[in-house]
């Protein structure tokens, strides 16, 4: 009989077996190992324009950073960039539009159009506040999905090293207005709020911004299928840089 | 204008970037299959009052080709019972989860072996196409392709549709539900999903917090949530409260709220992760609560 199994169906071969006199032996490891790059399109670039440019000044710039995961045993951010284009409309307003690069491999146009608005600076103190009132859009060419997000920044800067950089801190906030998620099922996160914290040093004509965010810190997030560096299960931190060429 | 125009071309042309292969969970390649001398990663290992006797496990081969695909694709199997049984015996098809191979899961299979009883039913597992030591490169058109393989095997030993039940773990929900949602060689009489996910939908929002559809990330379909719907058999569902890689409220709940079938029932087991279920369960409890739902 399975000699006969044995033509038919190329059988391998009949195991050794291990004699295991252990009792339900537990070993306690994780089940899963997901290599995968995901999500948080949602916060894939750093604020951006903390304060306003000149007017009729233009800016062009590149971002690049993401928030961290494991990744095996490393911790590694999830590398998005993007490109981003603004121009002073007046000295305390600025338009911007970007393209998301890291997106856009992925077959979807991303890109979100916005204000930098000055709402109070002051010189002698040398500090300043901002909104930003922006629209996060995207769309994919497999599924012809469409999604748009209104996004709005606060930013606190004080300038420093005679002007030459300044510190900020802020609010970076997504909104979802759908009221259901996938499968009709009731939509919970209506605000997604993302603390961060950034220096950015300026020459003429370049600017350099490093930035830490703490994404999404209302969130928890456990259980995912993401592995998430978060603080107390909640969020996940990110780290971002932005070159500015201002022209 | 110009940067207009090469932003259209980039879009049109992008493609480059989709998850769908990082998905697949290949990283511990082996050169046999081991099965009880396998001493890699395990979530448990069995004690010897579960020991299959050598000649009721056979290690086969099988050829699965997908309806796109010319050549087929030499996969590897695992049977365990008698082969002369399986004219008469229930058998559970296997679909194993997203890790490694067929090792891994060999102690899962071995306690499905003693579902009702000691080699009660018959027991068949495979390594999909790119895992263990099965050819090609895994896909979803290959998961469903190989699963159906496995069937067209027991049918040709004469196993009937009413004797088939579908076992789905984690990964493995998902040709458990296409297969019987939408059957090709056989159709399964009952159907077990233990931590299934939901959609590629679900997990693009749970990872991104909105409303972000799986199509932003994957071209993956896989879809049990609404597949789910179109199935009748009798429907089994079990999954861990403390489930931390696919959210029991976001993936398992609202594959089971969308089950219209003829009977279902489910098992939410206290503080259990994704892969610890027959442990917290406990191995009596969970061979008890599969052999009365396959009994039912």
């Amino acid at each position: 009989m399975k000699k006969n199994v044995r033509k038919r169906y190329n059988f391998l071969s009949i195991m050794q077996r291990k004699k295991n006199s252990s009792i339900f032996k537990q070993i306690p490891l994780g089940f899963f190992y997901v290599p995968i790059c995901l999500f948080f399109f949602s916060s894939c670039t750093p604020t951006r324009f903390v304060k306003p440019l000149e007017k009729k000044q233009n800016a062009i710039a590149a971002n690049l950073g993401g928030p961290l995961i494991h990744f095996g045993k490393a911790v590694t951010p999830i590398p998005f960039t993007s490109v981003m284009y603004g121009r002073g409309i007046t000295k305390s307003t600025t338009v911007f539009g970007s393209l998301h690069l890291t997106s856009l491999l992925f077959g979807n146009f991303q890109t979100d159009l916005g204000v930098c608005q000055q709402l109070y600076k002051n010189d002698s103190l040398k500090f300043g506040i901002t909104i930003n009132p922006a629209i996060n859009m995207v769309y994919d060419k497999w599924n012809k999905n469409f999604r748009a997000w209104p996004q709005l920044d606060f930013n606190l800067y004080k300038d420093i090293l005679k002007q030459r950089a300044f510190i900020y801190v802020g609010l970076t906030n997504w909104f979802e207005l759908s009221s259901t998620k996938a499968h009709n099922e009731k939509q919970t996160n209506h605000i997604l709020i993302n603390p961060h914290i950034g220096l950015s040093y300026n020459t003429k004509k370049w600017g350099y911004t490093i930035e830490g965010k703490f994404l999404q810190m209302n969130k928890n997030n456990k259980p995912n299928v993401v592995d998430y560096i978060g603080i107390q299960q909640h969020g996940a931190v990110g780290i971002y840089l932005n070159f500015t060429r201002r022209f | 204008m110009r940067a207009i125009l090469i932003i259209t071309i980039a879009f049109i042309f992008s493609s480059c970037l989709r998850l769908d292969d990082n998905l697949y969970n290949l990283t511990d390649k082996i050169t046999e299959y081991k099965l009880d001398n396998y001493t890699g990663e395990n979530d448990f290992v069995l004690d010897n009052s579960y020991q299959i006797q050598d000649s009721l496990v056979h290690l086969f081969t099988l050829s699965s080709k997908t309806s796109s695909e010319s050549v087929a694709t030499t996969i590897r199997a695992i049977y365990i019972g008698s082969l002369s049984k399986i004219k008469t015996d229930t058998v559970i098809m296997y679909c194993h989860g997203n890790k490694w191979h067929m090792d891994f899961y060999w102690q899962r299979a071995k306690l499905l072996a003693h579902v009702s009883g000691k080699n009660k039913y018959g027991v068949l597992m495979i390594d999909y196409r790119g895992y263990g030591l099965s050819e090609g490169k895994p896909t979803e058109d290959g998961l469903y392709a190989d699963v159906d393989a496995a069937l067209q095997w027991l049918k040709i030993n004469g196993l009937s549709n009413s004797r088939l039940i579908i076992y789905g773990f984690s990964m493995g929900t998902a040709p458990a539900c296409e297969l019987t949602s939408k059957p090709r060689s056989m159709t399964p009489s009952k159907i077990i999903l233990e931590a299934p996910f939901a959609s590629a939908d679900v997990m693009a929002n749970d990872g991104s917090g909105i409303n972000m559809p799986g199509s932003f990330f994957t071209n993956l379909k896989i879809d049990n949530a609404e597949e789910i719907k179109t199935i009748s058999q009798p429907f089994c569902w079990i999954q861990g409260t403390n489930d931390n890689f696919l959210n029991i409220n976001t993936h398992g709940e609202v594959v089971y709220k969308n089950y219209k079938g003829l009977y279902q029932e489910a098992h939410r087991i206290d503080g259990a992760d994704h892969g610890e279920i027959p442990v917290k369960m406990g191995f009596v409890n969970y061979l008890n609560t599969l052999s009365t739902f396959i009994k039912k």
